[in-house]
């Protein structure tokens, strides 16, 4: 008799075949884009401008809390906009991420009963949903910054692996929240509270630079502190970022990343029964 | 296909529920039920087998498909596969109702396993056999019901696994459309690939299955021969009814 193909035995802790994983979930990454796609236009489903919110609602967004700045602080400047909108969009990725990622299993449920596939897929769409929508405000970004007349330089290639450890960080972030979500459901209450407090306790709507020291030093437990700190310098005032903020915010990104893959692969095959 | 062996051997599968969940945030106790779906279950099935389950609501039947498709691991016992596995338990697994209907045979067929350029080459098919006509691009939110599960029972049918597991999905559209899809579920009998199919209704299964199995509570009951399996079924049904209504009285 031949080898079986496949061998489904009592659950044990621990990670699945990993190679087998790997490549059944490489086989589905067209699922994941079409998947991830028709989420995004069911959200804009039906209303006016449709699609036209990617780019509506960042806009809006930075005005709102350029006009809260404005309102607290008195004064404001084209650089303040600029830092402030370029900030946001990018907490924006991580925290449309996470409040994608936090139901990407709860709410698969029908698809987690019915079929057999790699469920780390659903937080991958989640974080692939927020990249979709991060996209178009890296192009609003671009105008204003053009607009503003912001500098220009060669340090401003920075913003590439920036970018990648932004990405990292909030695939992880996704993935482990979703997963903790299937045994603690409450998770999804606190965390328009968590993102709340992580949007207040980073450098979004002041500068790192106006921190005091002893707060700066506390932030080190904020995964994203010195990482939107390194993007406003590079993509705002076109400076070199901090090596220690870029190393403070890969550490994180691979700590949360390894984490939550860990804890999501070796819990997987229990998630179907707890739902 | 010199494959013949398939054999799937389950023993003795608890499956804890987690029913109620963690109360006074998360430091409450844990209200845990074991449920054992299914006890001590051996089948094997080979290629060219049409397998029927039946059984009463909560015999485990579902819980022996989602065993057998990878959905939930066993917690004792061990299942061996050969071959690619498709599952149809659900019909519409994956759809959108706001996107079309040609968007959503996408959708489903790559939530199947399919890949894009599968689904390409049998859009047509697909289509045809859910004579939806020019409904396909209407948004699947304007479907009725039966149109909903004629889109999604022609997605499922399209795929051509070695082992197809069917749960009550005949039971989708009216008459003429049940006619069609036992056809095509008649067409996949191959000797080359393994059919097991959930039903309640016995005289498909009695039609289509060359062999039956009965599961009670959890337990392999009778395995066999259609005609013979349905009838201590029936017997069994029949005999739970009039004790019951004995008491009733």
């Amino acid at each position: 008799m031949e080898k079986p193909v496949v061998v489904y035995e009592p659950f044990r802790a621990g990670l699945p075949p990993m190679r087998a994983y790997m490549r059944s979930l490489w086989s589905r990454r067209t699922f994941i884009s079409e998947f991830s796609r028709s989420e995004l236009r069911e959200q804009n489903y039906g209303s006016v401008f449709g699609q036209l919110w990617l780019i509506l609602n960042p806009l809006l967004l930075s005005a709102v809390y350029f006009l809260l700045i404005y309102v607290i602080g008195g004064s404001s400047d084209a650089t303040r906009f600029g830092h402030l909108t370029a900030s946001l969009f990018l907490f924006y990725l991580i925290a449309n991420s996470l409040t994608g990622g936090v139901k990407a299993i709860t709410s698969g449920q029908r698809l987690i009963m019915n079929t057999s596939f790699p469920r780390v897929m659903l937080p991958i769409s989640a974080t692939v949903i927020a990249l979709f929508k991060f996209i178009p405000t890296l192009v609003v970004f671009a105008i204003i910054h053009a607009i503003i007349g912001l500098p220009y330089s060669w340090q401003m290639l920075w913003a590439i692996p920036i970018l990648l450890i932004a990405l990292v960080m909030a695939l992880g972030m996704a993935i482990l929240i979703s997963c903790i979500n299937v045994y603690f459901r409450d998770i999804s209450s606190m965390l328009p509270y968590l993102t709340r407090s992580l949007l207040y306790l980073s450098p979004i709507l002041y500068e790192a630079s106006s921190v005091s020291e002893r707060i700066r030093t506390l932030e080190i437990a904020n995964p994203i502190f010195f990482l939107l700190d390194s993007w406003s310098r590079v993509v705002v005032h076109a400076e070199a970022p901090s090596m220690n903020g870029l190393i403070h915010a890969s550490v994180w990104a691979l700590f949360l990343f390894s984490t939550g893959t860990y804890f999501f692969l070796s819990r997987e095959r229990d998630f179907a029964v707890r739902l | 296909m010199k494959d013949l062996g398939l054999t799937y051997t389950t023993s003795i599968d608890k499956k804890p529920t987690l029913k109620a969940r963690i109360k006074t945030l998360g430091r409450g106790k844990k209200h845990t039920r074991i449920v054992r779906a299914l006890n001590d279950v051996s089948i094997d099935v080979h290629y060219g087998t049409v397998l029927g389950i039946i059984g009463s609501n909560g015999a485990g039947k579902s819980s022996l498909m989602r065993v057998i498709s990878g959905i939930v691991p066993p917690t004792q016992g061990r299942v061996e596969v050969y071959g690619s596995v498709s599952t149809l338990l659900a019909l519409g697994v994956g759809f959108n109702p706001s996107m079309t209907g040609r968007d959503n045979v996408y959708l489903g067929g790559l939530a199947a396993g399919m890949s894009r350029e599968e689904i390409d080459e049998n859009f047509d098919a697909i289509a045809d056999f859910s004579e939806l006509g020019e409904a396909i691009d209407a948004p699947m939110r304007t479907y009725s019901s039966g149109m909903f599960a004629r889109l999604a029972f022609s997605v499922a049918a399209v795929v051509e696994p070695d082992i197809l597991i069917i749960d009550e999905a005949l039971s989708t559209g009216d008459a003429k459309f049940k006619e069609k899809s036992l056809n095509r579920i008649k067409e996949l009998r191959t000797a080359d690939r393994a059919l097991i199919l959930v039903s309640h209704a016995l005289a498909t299964i009695e039609d289509i299955c060359n062999e039956v199995v009965w599961l009670n509570q959890g337990k392999l009951m009778m395995r066999g021969n259609p005609s013979e399996v349905i009838a201590a079924y029936r017997e069994f049904v029949n005999a739970r009814k009039s004790a019951s209504s004995d008491e009733d009285v």
